[in-house]
């Protein structure tokens, strides 16, 4: 089987890659994927943790379930917010919304 | 041989990641994340939770990555290659997720990850049954409020006001 050390370098590969777009992007939808990113990070270390050290309820498949309601939860709202300021503003870039800075 | 289909899939895994977050046009990068969420749940498969594998399937593949492509089809003119979509400080960001990547390389090669084998048991579906209706029954409930309420708040922001 493979050691754990693998599942939680590519989860810190993935998780690295999604902080990048978060800082990188200018479009709201393109911080969004990259939240998503990293959302899946944190579950592939639950569910390879409880294969290996887990305990016998199952916490952390239990929890990577929660983690996936909750970003399900989290992508809905942060979408609809972004398309209601795209109706305001015309814009989905990040610069452009400034109003609190002025 | 079994290590290497994990190689495969958790590569696979990380080249389409780094493509979702640096492709240009945003369309390309939902069907690379699209492509991202099928690897990992690929390595739930793997680690033998086929359940999360299939709710991976089912609620990111299936659902997610509808409303990421409507959200982008309808705030049309974005998606046009010609836009920059990184903003000015792409390199210290660059710099500093290494650079955390590295940091976290460094924290997990001093712990001895060898001498850790699979000796849990197999997490059936009964087991995750059984778990949310008995021990995890009231984050199970509050589960169900955080959804209504994401409901109810993306109809009444998504509303267009008379």
């Amino acid at each position: 089987m493979t050691p754990l050390g693998y599942f939680t370098l590519m989860s810190a590969f993935l998780f690295c890659t999604g902080i990048y777009g978060v800082l990188t992007r200018r479009n709201l939808i393109g911080i969004l994927i990259s939240i998503e990113l990293i959302l899946n990070a944190a579950n592939i270390n639950l569910v390879a943790f409880n294969k290996y050290l887990g305990s016998s309820d199952g916490m952390g498949q239990v929890l990577a379930l929660f983690v996936v309601a909750i970003a399900a939860a989290a992508s809905v709202v942060g979408l609809v917010l972004i398309i209601a300021i795209y109706r305001n503003a015309k814009s989905v870039f990040v610069e452009d919304f400034n109003l609190m800075k002025e | 041989m079994q290590d290497l289909v994990f190689y495969f899939i958790a590569g696979c895994a990380c080249v389409f990641a780094v493509l979702a977050v640096t492709q240009r046009s945003i369309f390309h990068c939902a069907l690379w994340l699209a492509m991202t969420l099928l690897s990992v749940a690929g390595v739930y498969f793997y680690l033998e939770a086929p359940f999360l594998g299939a709710i991976q399937i089912l609620v990111y593949v299936g659902g997610i990555i509808t409303l990421f492509v409507f959200a982008i089809k309808l705030t049309a003119h974005i998606e046009d290659k010609s836009i920059r979509q990184l903003n000015t400080q792409w390199l210290p960001a660059a710099l500093i997720s290494l650079l955390l990547f590295y940091i976290l390389i460094q924290a997990f090669a001093s712990h001895p990850w060898k001498n850790i084998i699979p000796n849990a048991p197999v997490t059936s579906l009964q087991v995750i049954g059984r778990s949310l209706m008995t021990g995890y029954a009231l984050p199970f409930e509050f589960m169900s409020v955080i959804l209504l309420g994401a409901l109810v708040g993306a109809i009444v922001i998504g509303k267009v006001k008379k």
